[in-house]
């Protein structure tokens, strides 16, 4: 899936996670913000990077300020938030949850 | 032109108010939370929430804010990062992009124009309202001292003289100066966002904060990432607001950047000002300011006369900057 324009999903309220999903030329880069970095950064950085794989996206730049979101709700903004960019929201992948 | 455009209220289950906040264009303002029966910063990031969803569905996805010191800290916990902070504010920002992406667009134009690795770097910032031979005059003396110079044209779209305008006009002003690198100030120089006073009537002290914020911005992001040694000023004889920037300037940039102020080009007895050339436009009396013009403003001022006179009697301001 090709980003076409910026978009956001999700929240900065505790247990959820805001992504901001923008254009790149190429490749996946992920600034994460998180209190829980240290411990679950490298996890939450892979649930992104493997949704984004999941939804064929090959180039992305992501931001994400997480607030302790767990792996099912990072997913379905990482999701949400693609959809947007990508201007899919009509035709929503489902089975990538 | 600041004016608020929206403003959110968040209510309890008893209809209380418990936290308000507004966005003016792409800066968020006057965020005020009550903590009273809340977890430590749970209603706050409840609102910037709410403001940046409110924003995003506007296409709106680089913000700024503005805010004392003591609260810079809850901002940049929501992802915002520092651009610059005095004992008075902060400035900072998020979003889809950052003053880095800024930074290696500029540098970019200068790799593509093979300007790059330069040793000696200066930098002027100018609104060129319009370009003028004094304008000229300094980029000159600039782009004599050094290697590669960046003329940073400020990009809001305030005054009366279009960005598009401005910028086209200093492009061509100095096409023949091959080490010259013409780019937009973007957000991050005399912007409506850190500088607001430059285009306002304005209180001297909110001039200085203000003047201060967007000096440390230049010395800590800009001027670093650009390399840049020398920041040149035109002196400044008679604008109140660019007066005192150039002693914030003068007293905040050294030692990390140098500043060198050049005087002022004359013509006969007169200073060269854009101001004086607005003026003139308005009176009718463009032809009394040709001499100060390099020609292709003076084309430009002469094909678009009815132009430039309708927008001011539309109410633009050109006595400011």
């Amino acid at each position: 899936m090709e980003i076409k324009k910026t978009a956001i999903a999700g929240t900065l309220e505790s247990s959820d996670i805001q992504l901001t999903i923008s254009r790149a030329d190429s490749g996946i880069t992920i600034d994460l913000q998180s209190d829980v970095k240290k411990v679950f950064g490298d996890q939450i950085e892979a649930v992104i990077k493997e949704t984004l794989k999941s939804l064929d996206v090959t180039a992305a730049k992501v931001k994400a300020v997480d607030k302790g979101a767990l792996d099912c709700v990072i997913k379905a903004r990482t999701v949400a938030a693609v959809q947007r960019a990508a201007e899919t929201t009509d035709t929503p992948a489902w089975e990538v949850l | 032109m600041q004016q608020i455009d929206t403003t959110l209220g968040m209510y309890n289950e008893q209809g209380s108010l418990i936290a308000t906040g507004s966005v003016a264009g792409n800066v968020l303002k006057y965020v005020g939370v009550c903590n009273k029966f809340s977890t430590q910063g749970s209603h706050f990031n409840s609102i910037v929430s709410a403001l940046m969803n409110l924003l995003a569905q506007r296409g709106i996805f680089h913000l700024f804010v503005f805010t004392k010191v003591k609260y810079s800290a809850s901002f940049q916990h929501v992802g915002f990062h520092e651009l610059a902070q005095t004992d008075l504010g902060a400035i900072l920002e998020t979003g889809d992009t950052d003053v880095n992406d800024y930074v290696r667009r500029v540098e970019k134009v200068a790799t593509e124009r093979r300007l790059l690795p330069a040793k000696r770097v200066g930098a002027i910032v100018m609104n060129a309202n319009p370009f003028t031979l004094g304008h000229r005059y300094l980029v000159e003396q600039a782009a004599q001292e050094n290697e590669l110079v960046y003329v940073f044209v400020v990009s809001d779209d305030v005054s009366l003289f279009t960005t598009a305008e401005r910028l086209a006009l200093v492009k061509q002003g100095t096409q023949d100066l091959k080490n010259v690198v013409v780019v937009t100030g973007d957000q991050y120089m005399v912007s409506y966002v850190t500088f607001p006073a430059y285009f306002l009537p304005t209180a001297d002290e909110a001039i200085q904060f203000q003047t201060t914020l967007d000096a440390r911005l230049f010395r800590d992001q800009i001027a670093p990432a650009l390399q840049i040694q020398t920041r040149y000023l035109g002196s400044e004889p008679i604008s109140r607001t660019t007066g005192i920037y150039n002693q914030v300037l003068q007293a905040e940039l050294p030692p990390s950047v140098d500043v060198k102020v050049i005087s002022r080009l004359t013509h006969g007895d007169q200073v060269i000002t854009a101001t004086r050339v607005r003026q003139a436009i308005a009176e009718n009396q463009a032809a009394s300011v040709l001499d100060w013009l390099p020609a292709n403003t003076a084309d430009f001022i002469q094909q678009n006369l009815a132009t430039l006179q309708a927008r001011i009697q539309k109410g633009m301001n050109i006595n400011g900057n």
